[in-house]
């Protein structure tokens, strides 16, 4: 599985006692979506951030694109985050509320050094643009959006780190259904176009069936069919 | 002071600990902290007539252990201690054990009358709220609660002792002595206790069961005893705080009723450096705070019985008494404007001419004993308390905002601090440093970043556990990044207004300690000295004392009113997301404002 975007061999992750994560592997291809499925509390949301690194899993590998994760230091790891990024449930919540649309999508830009004064803005008005948001957008803050806008408005800021792999942890769940389809199309379109690899984190079937290519169920930590 | 076994071995249990080592240590090095040679106090207190030669002065320092170093000084204080010396009083040669002992049990008297004061008044306002079932106790208790002990103290000794003649004023010979000093030590305690209970009652008489009790039937009166038995065992913590505010407040009363008890004695001591009777007061007022506070602990277990041991039933959140903002806002502008008046007149010029002036348009507060302009010495007295509590203020929220990153270190220390009234602060401070704008400063600074730390720590714990936060990570940025642009911008704004709204209260614990003389002093016109120069006078020229006294009443009332303003005005935000996303599981607390 040379042409893995992600592979994840034997993941363990432990909360004190607890053991969260037991011995779970799978890969994904770029291009791909994977969902990971199960009732809530089995595990999904930590595999999730075990793969970001945002919590060091006790044991195992995580590969992507070649390089081995867990065993790298912080600052080793840091130039290597923005080419995964995190898309939350909760589109209120992934938004600080004291920052302008416009400041959140361009602060994965002026993170990584990647901000100049000329091109930044027309940038951070093109990636609006691509999410579906008509850039005047950018000058309200997160609640005068509605949670689709949101949504959207985080996917846009995922973006803006050039990302390869998206980790999708129930992105539509807390939307209206109406919503919810607008949201998924874009996903899928974004996937077309820019080939993104996506760890798409569901419990409702229908959706996973429709939108995923490949399905690993989790039960209790473990994996139990995929 | 929850004290649970698991919080005892925590880094909380570890500060506490060093913390009440640190302070224990500060009563023991006083003699080694004091800047002035204690030797030479020594010597005239024990001779008046011997010159002070470098003989006599090396003898009494080496027969002190002054030369031995701090050390060896610590070591031999604690040792004596063990073995129950206090040592002998430097002014008087007596043992300091029996004047602590006799100290303690008038003033325990006192504070049980005080405390049989706080009960009745607080169960007044607590009647109404439980008969009517609705509405809460108003601004009337907070007003209560805030007015400081020796402004009430003045006030009841000048109306019932001197102008109505009905009590004493002075002394302790007998039951009806005790009555002003346990009125003026009960109702600010009274006002607390009933504020609190009375602002939490409502929202309790609202819950499921009290409907469900009443269509079974069972008695108002029973439904009644429940309630207050469900309010109770959240609010024992604050009673113990408050039973704390007692030791301090009694050193204020005991004064203003020379009344002979361990606040007094304490007080007296600090002033003729009398360091080994101070050790001894002091240990004995703050062994008097550690013990209420373990003994509201104590009933706040057996009142929630085994099953229920930490944090295990909690209040719904409190209605606070609302104000309309027009309240504090017409307060602030009769206190600015009469300062702004005294600003532009001069506080120093003496007018022998016109000493003790009634009110006329040359001086419309009349004049002070030495015919210094009334209103001028408000004013400026106004510029300098209000800009020493801004700059305490600033202080303790930079103290809030470091230590709001260290919550475990910072509730151990917040302990401690809590349980030291600013008074007995003042005094050790006044001991070590003399007494001084700058130490009373710095004793109010020591004791007031509690509340805005645990404000600030509960506003990190909830931004760090936003979603945004984990997404900031993820897109790379560095911790520094993350701290600057998110974390300390979301907490300095709410915690800075915090501080603003502490300002009033800072301010009259800074009066406080200047009308006990361990803050500014004479002639420099601060507004609790103001009334403590001018209440020798008060038959002749009440409106002198009455100036500051009202002054003083209009702060306190300020920071009663723009604090329930704005709590009334703030919506409550909720950032708690729904449950199972990538580490967004905000943290709400109750974000503790108020005096």
């Amino acid at each position: 599985m040379s042409d893995a975007l992600l592979e994840v061999r034997d993941l363990v992750v432990r909360y004190g006692e607890v053991t969260a994560v037991d011995r779970v592997s799978f890969s994904l291809a770029a291009g791909e979506t994977l969902a990971l499925d199960g009732p809530s509390g089995c595990g999904k949301s930590s595999t999730a951030l075990a793969v970001l690194q945002l919590r060091r899993p006790s044991s195992g590998e995580v590969v992507f694109e070649g390089r081995e994760l867990t065993a790298l230091p912080e600052r080793e790891l840091r130039p290597l985050r923005p080419r995964m990024q995190p898309v939350f449930q909760d589109p209120y919540g992934s938004l600080s509320p004291r920052h302008r649309i416009r400041d959140a999508v361009a602060e994965p830009l002026k993170v990584q050094g990647r901000w100049s004064s000329t091109e930044g803005p027309a940038r951070v008005a093109e990636l609006l643009d691509r999410v579906g948001l008509d850039p005047s957008y950018g000058d309200r803050h997160p609640h005068e959006l509605s949670g689709g806008q949101c949504q959207r408005a985080g996917i846009a800021r995922a973006l803006a780190s050039e990302p390869r792999l998206l980790v999708l942890d129930e992105p539509v769940s807390s939307l209206d259904p109406s919503v919810r389809a607008g949201v998924l199309n874009l996903l899928a379109d974004l996937q077309d176009d820019l080939g993104l690899g996506y760890l798409f984190i569901c419990h409702d079937r229908a959706v996973v069936r429709h939108f995923a290519d490949r399905v690993v169920e989790m039960r209790d930590g473990r994996v139990i069919s995929g | 002071m929850k004290a649970t076994v698991r919080k005892l071995v925590g880094p909380a249990g570890l500060t506490r600990f060093v913390c009440l080592v640190a302070v224990l240590a500060t009563v023991g090095l006083l003699p080694w902290l004091s800047h002035r040679d204690p030797a030479l106090t020594v010597l005239r207190a024990r001779s008046a007539e011997q010159e002070a030669t470098d003989e006599a002065l090396s003898a009494i320092r080496e027969d002190l252990g002054l030369h031995d170093g701090p050390l060896s000084l610590l070591g031999g204080w604690a040792a004596d201690l063990l073995r129950g010396d206090f040592g002998t009083s430097w002014v008087s040669g007596y043992d300091v054990l029996p004047s602590v002992l006799a100290g303690l049990q008038v003033s325990l008297g006192l504070m049980g009358a005080a405390l049989g004061v706080a009960v009745v008044l607080a169960a007044a306002l607590v009647a109404p709220v439980l008969v009517r079932g609705r509405g809460s106790a108003g601004a009337f208790a907070a007003m209560l609660a805030a007015v400081p002990e020796f402004l009430l103290a003045t006030v009841a000794l000048l109306v019932c002792g001197v102008w109505l003649g009905w009590l004493p004023t002075a002394g302790w010979a007998g039951p009806e002595y005790l009555v002003l000093p346990a009125i003026a030590l009960g109702v600010p305690a009274g006002g607390l206790l009933g504020r609190l209970v009375a602002d939490a009652l409502p929202a309790v008489l609202d819950e499921r069961w009290v409907e469900l009790w009443r269509g079974a039937g069972v008695s108002r009166a029973r439904i009644a005893g429940a309630a207050l038995r469900r309010v109770l065992p959240p609010l024992v913590p604050q009673f113990g705080m408050a039973a704390v505010g007692l030791t301090g407040g009694a050193v204020a009363v005991e004064m203003v009723f020379a009344v002979p008890g361990i606040g007094r004695t304490a007080l007296g001591a600090a002033k003729s450096q009398d360091l080994p009777l101070l050790q001894g007061s002091v240990l004995a007022l703050l062994l008097l705070g550690l013990v209420a506070g373990a003994l509201a602990a104590l009933t706040r277990r057996r009142l929630l019985g085994p099953a229920l041991r930490d944090a295990g039933l909690t209040l719904p959140p409190a209605r606070p008494v609302r104000t309309h903002p027009a309240i504090p806002l017409t307060l602030f502008t009769v206190l600015a404007v009469t300062i702004g008046w005294g600003l532009l007149r001069d506080p120093y010029t003496l007018n022998t001419a016109a000493r003790l002036a009634a009110p006329s348009w040359a001086h419309p507060l009349g004049t002070d004993a030495l015919g210094r302009d009334v209103l001028a010495r408000l004013g400026h007295g106004a510029a300098s308390t209000v800009g020493t509590a801004a700059a305490i203020c600033a202080l303790s929220l930079l103290v809030a905002l470091a230590l709001g990153f260290l919550p475990g270190i910072a509730a151990g220390a917040a302990d401690i601090a809590n349980a030291l009234p600013p008074v007995i602060v003042g005094i050790l401070v006044a001991a070590a440093a003399g007494p001084g704008t700058g130490g009373a400063a710095l004793a109010v600074a020591l004791i007031s970043w509690p509340a805005l730390s645990a404000h600030a720590a509960a506003l990190v714990q909830e931004v760090r556990a936003s979603a945004f936060l984990t997404a900031q990570r993820a897109m790379g940025a560095t911790p520094w990044w993350i701290l600057t642009r998110h974390v300390l911008p979301s907490v300095a704004a709410p915690v800075a207004r915090h501080a603003l709204l502490r300002l009033p209260g800072i301010a009259l614990a800074l009066a406080s300690l200047g009308f006990l003389g361990l803050g500014a002093q004479p002639p420099a016109p601060e507004w609790g000295l103001l009334l403590d120069e001018s209440r020798a006078y008060v038959e002749r020229a009440p409106w002198a004392a009455l100036a500051p006294a009202v002054a003083l009443a209009l702060l306190a009332g300020l920071a009663v009113s723009g604090a329930a303003a704005v709590q009334g005005r703030r919506p409550r935000r909720t950032t708690a997301g729904p449950r199972g996303t990538l580490g967004a599981r905000a943290v709400r607390k109750e974000t503790p404002v108020g005096a």
